[in-house]
């Protein structure tokens, strides 16, 4: 969670985030160092020939027509991936990569908000609720050729669920798995668990060979083998990752592109020139300020994918003022997030309104969220101990101008409350350090999800069990933990969304984390590029991709 | 004059220093807040996934214990493993040091080749409008961002004449070549002001001298008398100008190739250092160090080789 946007403005599923919010971090770090302003970005724009070129600001454009087969596609991006070990890497730029290599048993749908069927081709639920049965989809082959059956599944999810210090704990209510034949996968729960399919179409569940292929765990994941469209090729370390065509692939006819190379191009400004050169065919993440210069670029197109990323204020309820709920509710009310939207992303977001994002599974549209309302946040300050306001202090990442600008806008509204907040900088490693030694007063944070089930959320928000500290703000709420593990074990919908309205509501009026914006993932591409999109947890699938 | 000896015990007064370097590049970066293992973990970072990813790092042991460790896998000429990529930090530099090496060689060079006539032109003209000229122009550059610089040339270079590719390294000898042409000349017009200051000033001193004085009242032309005898003396200053600058500019060569995707250990450096990747942080520390060390050897053996009086001691 830490926050770093500018330079990606990625998004992402959760965990990713965190490391390539690392990773994110990274960059923007070497942002400052060097490169880059918007004025470049500006000027490379105005270079570009100015005919008119299509930008299409939502949903991606499915392909249309007959897709070409063949070509060899280039992606350019901030980042490198790091390692294709699915178990234990929070890197995006990494687990965008290896989804092309592993599948996954389910997977989340278009808009985020449902899971389907993907190697499983259905499944049913045991009387008591604690054991699924999988059927697998039927010739399904590794892209060495080996068939896929209950066995590696197996394996895969056992792997998934006993590794340390990674993602295990997503598979946290997974009692046991078990291969009764080759075509079927049981899966037991320790309790009733309602978002088990979505857990399964997490990436570190993805589907690998037994027993590693008879490989060791590292040589294994330094040339990975799974079902996906794509089959590991090279990766120069730094610098390029290639996979080229799987043809054993099952779903008929792809993928189209013979392979795909994801080069590391760190400055933004060389990403952005490339595109417009067509020395690379999609550009990952360029940032928000430079979009309207990329739309009026020919041979180019922008588009921005609703992505999971919600954006709020941190407030450590270990510092005494932000222990007072009245005090929280003044600052949240004392936020113009209209204005930040505008000024800070270039109206490329919508102002949030709850914890969880409109892409997300029983999100709802109605909860009370504060909108900037100042009489408001005076009368809110005015009920607390604290209404000669009082003193604190900002941390900032050094080198993200998203993080200042919201840092200078909350310290100027702040300041009309009789609130006298300090900004201070440390570089983005050292912030998320500190945050999470609750070593902070106030800050600014991000969080995406990698599932269809809001509870990834919830457990880290929420839930002290899972040991991050409400994201970092030691907020501790009994009554919004029961309502929280009571949707984890509800199967109806219709309760669910019940449920999580409460939780949203709840959450909204305790002002522990005033959301402020629902960021988009921006994606430029040339525009013979088809077939392109990319889903609210972040997740693209090549295997659809081609270029006319 | 034993080279070799001097070379030798040059490299034996290196094992100290990269010692030295060690010990401060080590305590410094664990010094420094920030947290790998949070780090990696990212919004994931709880107290148990810590602390498990601490111990599989061997961060749970205390510092000095890590120093050890770390000294005694340097001593079998491993530098250890990296938190983010999974493998040796030794690999990892060799499969990013081409490019810096590369552009650092491509700049000297080019730096050279473009400096070099410029202050002979400049010393001849004294005063002249081609030597203001030449003493004021080049300082453009030296004002210039290297970010800007190297964004305008591929502006130009690339974008518009496509007589150079815009980014990256390409693949073959030719293409490398090729690809390094830009940002060598990024790093170039950087050292080029300096060059040229330095080299004409100590022309103009050398142009003055009775021996000078001497081969010219001989009949012989000026360039000859520039080019074959002025130059090489006046050279000498320069040479260790230009190998302070170099050893500078092996730790700065970053930002360029940021510009020009060139991904050497220069970018693989400060990932590391954002992401707290202590081991990679240590090996390229302790490359640059060599890297500076052979620089100033270099630059002391082209010295004696100019100047004859000079003994290697």
């Amino acid at each position: 969670m830490a926050d770093n946007n500018n330079d990606d403005g990625s998004i992402d599923r959760l965990a990713v985030m965190a490391e390539y919010e690392v990773s994110r971090r990274t960059m923007l770090r070497a942002g400052v160092l060097g490169a880059g302003g918007l004025g470049l970005s500006a000027l490379l724009a105005a270079c570009g020939t100015n005919n008119g070129s299509s930008t299409s600001k939502s949903s991606a454009s499915t392909s249309t027509g007959k897709a070409k087969h063949g070509g060899n596609l280039i992606l350019a991006r901030a980042q490198d991936a790091v390692d294709m070990d699915k178990t234990m890497v929070f890197s995006n730029a990494s687990i965008w990569v290896y989804v092309q290599i592993y599948e996954t048993l389910t997977t989340g749908s278009k808009d985020g908000r449902s899971v389907e069927p993907w190697l499983a081709t259905s499944w049913t639920q045991s009387a008591d609720k604690l054991s699924w049965t999988f059927k697998l989809r039927p010739d399904i082959k590794f892209s060495d050729g080996t068939p896929m059956t209950s066995a590696d599944v197996k394996f895969s999810l056992d792997q998934a669920s006993s590794t340390k210090g990674g993602w295990e704990f997503i598979n946290s209510a997974i009692a046991s798995v078990t291969a009764p034949d080759p075509q079927t996968v049981v899966v037991k729960t320790k309790y009733p668990w309602a978002p088990l399919l979505a857990d399964l179409a997490c990436p570190s569940n993805g589907i690998i060979p037994n027993n590693y292929g008879g490989k060791s765990k590292t040589q294994f994941y330094n040339a990975p083998v799974g079902t996906g469209p794509f089959k590991w090729s090279s990766w120069q370390k730094g610098s390029k990752l290639t996979l080229t065509k799987n043809t054993n692939y099952w779903r008929a006819g792809l993928p189209y592109l013979d392979s795909v190379a994801w080069q590391v191009v760190p400055d933004d400004n060389t990403r952005n020139v490339m595109i417009q050169g067509n020395t690379a065919q999609i550009n990952e993440n360029p940032p928000l300020a430079t979009v309207a210069q990329l739309e009026s670029a020919s041979g180019v197109t922008v588009t921005l994918f609703p992505s999971t990323r919600t954006d709020y204020i941190l407030m450590n309820e270990k510092f005494a003022p932000f222990a007072d709920v009245h005090v929280r509710r003044a600052i949240s009310y004392a936020i113009d997030r209209e204005s930040l939207v505008k000024t800070v992303l270039f109206g490329h977001s919508t102002v949030a309104n709850s914890l969880f994002m409109p892409t997300v599974p029983y999100y709802d549209k109605n909860t009370p969220g504060q909108t900037f309302d100042m009489s408001k946040a005076k009368a809110e300050l005015a009920q607390s101990k604290y209404q000669q306001g009082f003193s604190c202090t900002y941390l900032a990442s050094s080198g993200d101008s998203t993080d200042s600008a919201i840092a200078q806008v909350l310290q100027a509204s702040l300041k009309q409350l009789g609130i006298n907040m300090k900004i201070t900088n440390s570089d983005p490693s050292a912030v998320h350090d500190l945050q999470n030694k609750l070593q902070y007063e106030i800050s600014h944070s991000y969080w995406t999800m990698d599932i269809a089930d809001p509870d990834e959320l919830v457990q880290f928000a929420v839930l002290p069990e899972g040991g991050g500290h409400s994201f970092e703000t030691n907020y501790n709420d009994p009554q919004a933990q029961a309502v929280a593990k009571q949707a984890e074990q509800t199967f109806d919908p219709v309760q669910r969304q019940k449920l999580y309205t409460q939780l949203q509501t709840m959450l909204a009026e305790s002002a522990f984390l005033p959301a402020l914006f629902y960021q988009p993932l921006p994606y430029a591409m040339r525009s013979n590029v088809k077939g392109f999109f990319v889903a609210p947890t972040g997740l693209y699938d090549m295997g659809v991709v081609s270029m006319a | 004059m034993n080279y070799l000896a001097f070379v030798v015990r040059r490299l034996i007064s290196l094992i100290p220093v990269l010692f030295g370097i060690s010990l401060l590049v080590f305590f410094m970066i664990h010094l420094v807040p920030g947290d790998p293992a949070v780090t990696l973990l990212g919004s994931h970072a709880t107290t148990s996934a810590v602390a498990e990813l601490h111990k599989q790092l061997g961060l749970d042991h205390p510092i000095w214990r890590q120093y050890l460790t770390f000294l005694n896998h340097l001593l079998h000429g491993n530098l250890g493993e990296s938190y983010q990529y999974k493998s040796s930090v030794t690999s990892l530099i060799s499969q990013n040091l081409l490019p810096t090496v590369w552009l650092i060689v491509a700049g000297v060079i080019l730096a050279v080749l473009i400096s070099v006539p410029l202050a002979v032109w400049a010393a001849s003209r004294r005063n002249r409008l081609a030597d203001s000229a030449i003493r004021t122009i080049p300082l453009v550059g030296l004002g210039m961002p290297a970010f800007w610089l190297g964004i305008m040339l591929i502006l130009l270079l690339s974008l518009k004449a496509g007589a150079f590719p815009a980014s990256g390294f390409g693949t073959g000898t030719l293409n490398h070549v090729r690809s390094i042409i830009l940002p060598g000349l990024t790093v170039a017009l950087a050292l080029v002001p300096i060059l040229v200051r330095s080299l004409r000033a100590s022309l103009i001193n050398v142009l003055q001298s009775d021996y000078i004085v001497t081969a010219r009242s001989k009949g012989l032309g000026v360039p000859r008398v520039v080019l074959g005898h002025a130059l090489r003396n006046a050279a000498i200053s320069s040479v260790t100008v230009l190998g302070v600058n170099i050893a500078y500019l092996i730790g700065s060569t970053l930002v360029v190739e940021k510009v020009f995707a060139l991904n050497g250990v220069g970018f693989l450096m400060i990932t590391a250092i954002f992401n707290r990747d202590f081991p990679i942080v240590q090996g390229v520390t302790l490359l640059f160090a060599i890297m500076v060390v052979a620089v100033n050897l270099l630059t002391d053996i082209s010295h004696a080789a100019l100047d004859p009086r000079v003994r290697l001691s």
